[in-house]
Order: structure tokens, then C-alpha cells, then sequence
């Protein structure tokens, strides 16, 4: 459901207005990350909000040197070419076709982490390289930069396996609750014991008020359940990968 | 000016298409610093009384709720589009 009328359903009169704040600047890739990208062949292209109604010189660029550019409408988002950090399963992506590369155009590492982490199961990992039309500064991200992320996966997914007691923390964000999905977890569990948490912000320093639980699992934006689970001693898996532990497992190298 | 752009016109039109009286304004961290921009092109342009949002602003999955007791009409959230919400991750 789109998120506007989500919010219209919740609160009535009230409305939302959202602005894309789209860069003003010139977005083009430099001459030295065009000669980088020469080495493949097709390339996935994306971008964050801001700049992804911009991508035509880009586009153009890749063109000329031969590069053929697909991307897609990942399936949360409203425009083509936009990536959301939430995008870390490759389904999710729409994209239809196999490529050599990703290509993120933005500043920061949030939205082309989610270009990696789409691929953690995937059998032939492809480079992501960032250009930060900003900076003009081009830098790459392979699977060692989520290595720590998927270490701490792997072992929360085993201990969730094993243990009883399991905490399933629910938010009150509109866009990112969960709960009718969660009820699940009961069905594919029923040995179980499940108890179900509410907060806004999830924050884990809270965890320890709950010795009793022995895993958390995190129905919010699964990236609190990835990249900031590593910063967290208690074992915290995402929602879906509980729902499919086994499965999940297995597909770790 | 900024790098981005903020839309102030829009945002002033629909506060007066709206009638809105009190605005809410979230921006994601690097976009905060615009707030004292914002809040007085809308002082200058219209009557609504305008509150920022002080905490997070993740996404469009991310709206604050609990604000009928401010009485706010309208939210505006920048840097963000349409999300659409589907079950499961």
C-alpha cells in the first residue's frame, strides 16, 4: 500500500507531503571512473532519490563507450533507476536481466550497501562501484565489506535454530510494521515461545532488561537487523531469515 | 542556496490550498541544517505555525505518529518519495 494512503488511513485529516530534494548539481561520472566501468560490458544502474531523475548524462556516457545500462523499479519505490536501503533481497530489485556490475550514483555508503547485500545469497557476486557525483570521487564495495554483517547473521540464524525464549520486536512506524506478517513465525515455530516487544526507534540497549529472551528477531527495516545487529552481543536476526532459518543457513558459504 | 531542492513554493502552496495551520517538517540528517530556512519562508508566506521533527527521519517508511495532540495538518518530509509498503522484507 502506498505510503500516503497508509498514513491517511491511520490518521485521518492529517497528510503528507514528500519532497524528493533532488540535487541541483551536475551529474556526470569523470573521465576516470567511465575508463574503470570500460571493463564491463552491462551494468545495473541506480541511484538514491535525489539523484535518480537525473541519470540521463550518465546514461548517455556509459552509451557512448559501449556499455549497455538496465536497471529496474525495485519493489517498494515509485521511479525506475531508485534504490531504498531496505532493497537487500535481490527479488526485491525487479531486475530482469544479468549484468557485470552495479553502478550507485549518490553520496554516502547506506543505499549501495543494499546493492551488496542483495547478493549475499547469490552465486556470482558482481562489483558495486559508487560515484558520488558531489565529491566526483568513484570507490568500489565487494562482500568484504559486509563480511562482519553476514558473520553475525550466520550465528544468530544457528542460535535462533536452537533456543526457545525469542523476542519479536514490532515498531509503530507506519511503513515498517510487521505484525499480521510476524504471526508466522508461531505458525512455522509452534515449540517456540514468542514474545512480542513495541518501540519506535528500536534501540538494543533495552535488551538487557530482557534476560529471559535469547534471540531477537527484528520485523522493522532489515537493515537494523543486519548492520546494526553487529553492534549488538545479543543474537538478533532479521524476520524473514527467522521465517526460513534452515534455508537461510545453508546458503552461507 | 541549497544543493537540493526543497520545494519551498510547493510546500507553501499546499499549506495554503490546505488551509493547514500547523506544519510539521522532518529532514533527514543532512538536510537538518535547512530547517531555520524553511520554517521562515513559511513564517514569511503563510500563518501556519511550523514544528520540526527533532529525531529520525529514515525514510518515507518512517512518519511520525501521535501528533493529533499537536494538532498538526500537515507533515512534510524531505528527501524522500512514495514508499510502497509490502508484507514481509
Amino acid at each position: 500500500m502506498d505510503i500516503i494512503l497508509l498514513l491517511k488511513s491511520l490518521v485521518g485529516k492529517m497528510e503528507l507531503l514528500l519532497i524528493d530534494a533532488v540535487y541541483q548539481g551536475e551529474v556526470k561520472l569523470d573521465n576516470k571512473t567511465l575508463e574503470y566501468l570500460k571493463r564491463y560490458k552491462s551494468i545495473a544502474l541506480y541511484a538514491a532519490v535525489q539523484f535518480s531523475s537525473k541519470l540521463e548524462n550518465v546514461i548517455k556516457q556509459l552509451e557512448q563507450k559501449g556499455i549497455k545500462v538496465v536497471s529496474s523499479k525495485p519493489a517498494r519505490t515509485k521511479e525506475k533507476y531508485q534504490i531504498l536501503g531496505c532493497d537487500i533481497y535481490h527479488g526485491n530489485l525487479n531486475l530482469k536481466e544479468d549484468v557485470d556490475a552495479y553502478l550507485h550514483i549518490g553520496d554516502g555508503r547506506f543505499h549501495p550497501l543494499a546493492l551488496v547485500l542483495q547478493q549475499r545469497n547469490l552465486k556470482n557476486f558482481k562489483e558495486v562501484v559508487m560515484y558520488d557525483p558531489i565529491a566526483k570521487k568513484m570507490s568500489m564495495l565487494t562482500l568484504k565489506d559486509v563480511e562482519v554483517i553476514l558473520k553475525k547473521s550466520k550465528a544468530s540464524l544457528k542460535l535462533f535454530l536452537l533456543k526457545k525464549n525469542i523476542g519479536v520486536i514490532l515498531t509503530t512506524k507506519p511503513g515498517q510494521q510487521q505484525y499480521l506478517y510476524s504471526l508466522k513465525l508461531k505458525e512455522r515455530y509452534p515449540d517456540k515461545e514468542f514474545y512480542y516487544f513495541i518501540d519506535d526507534n528500536i534501540n538494543s540497549k533495552n535488551f538487557e532488561n530482557f534476560p529471559f529472551i535469547d534471540v531477537w528477531v527484528n520485523t522493522a527495516c532489515p537493515r537494523i537487523g543486519l548492520d546494526d545487529a553487529v553492534y549488538v552481543k545479543e543474537p538478533w536476526v532479521n524476520l524473514d531469515e527467522a521465517l526460513d532459518a534452515e534455508k537461510r543457513l545453508g546458503e552461507f558459504s | 542556496m541549497s544543493s537540493y531542492n526543497l520545494e519551498i513554493e510547493r510546500i507553501i502552496r499546499k499549506i495554503k490550498e490546505k488551509k493547514a495551520k500547523y506544519v510539521l517538517l522532518q529532514l533527514p540528517d543532512g538536510l537538518k541544517p535547512e530547517a531555520e530556512k524553511i520554517v521562515q519562508e513559511i513564517q514569511k508566506n503563510t500563518n501556519a505555525i511550523s514544528f520540526i521533527w527533532l529525531g529520525d527521519c529514515f525514510g518515507a517508511c518512517d512518519i511520525p505518529l501521535g501528533l493529533q495532540q499537536f494538532q498538526i495538518d500537515l507533515i512534510v518530509q524531505f528527501g524522500h518519495n512514495t514508499f510502497i509498503k509490502e508484507f514481509g522484507w
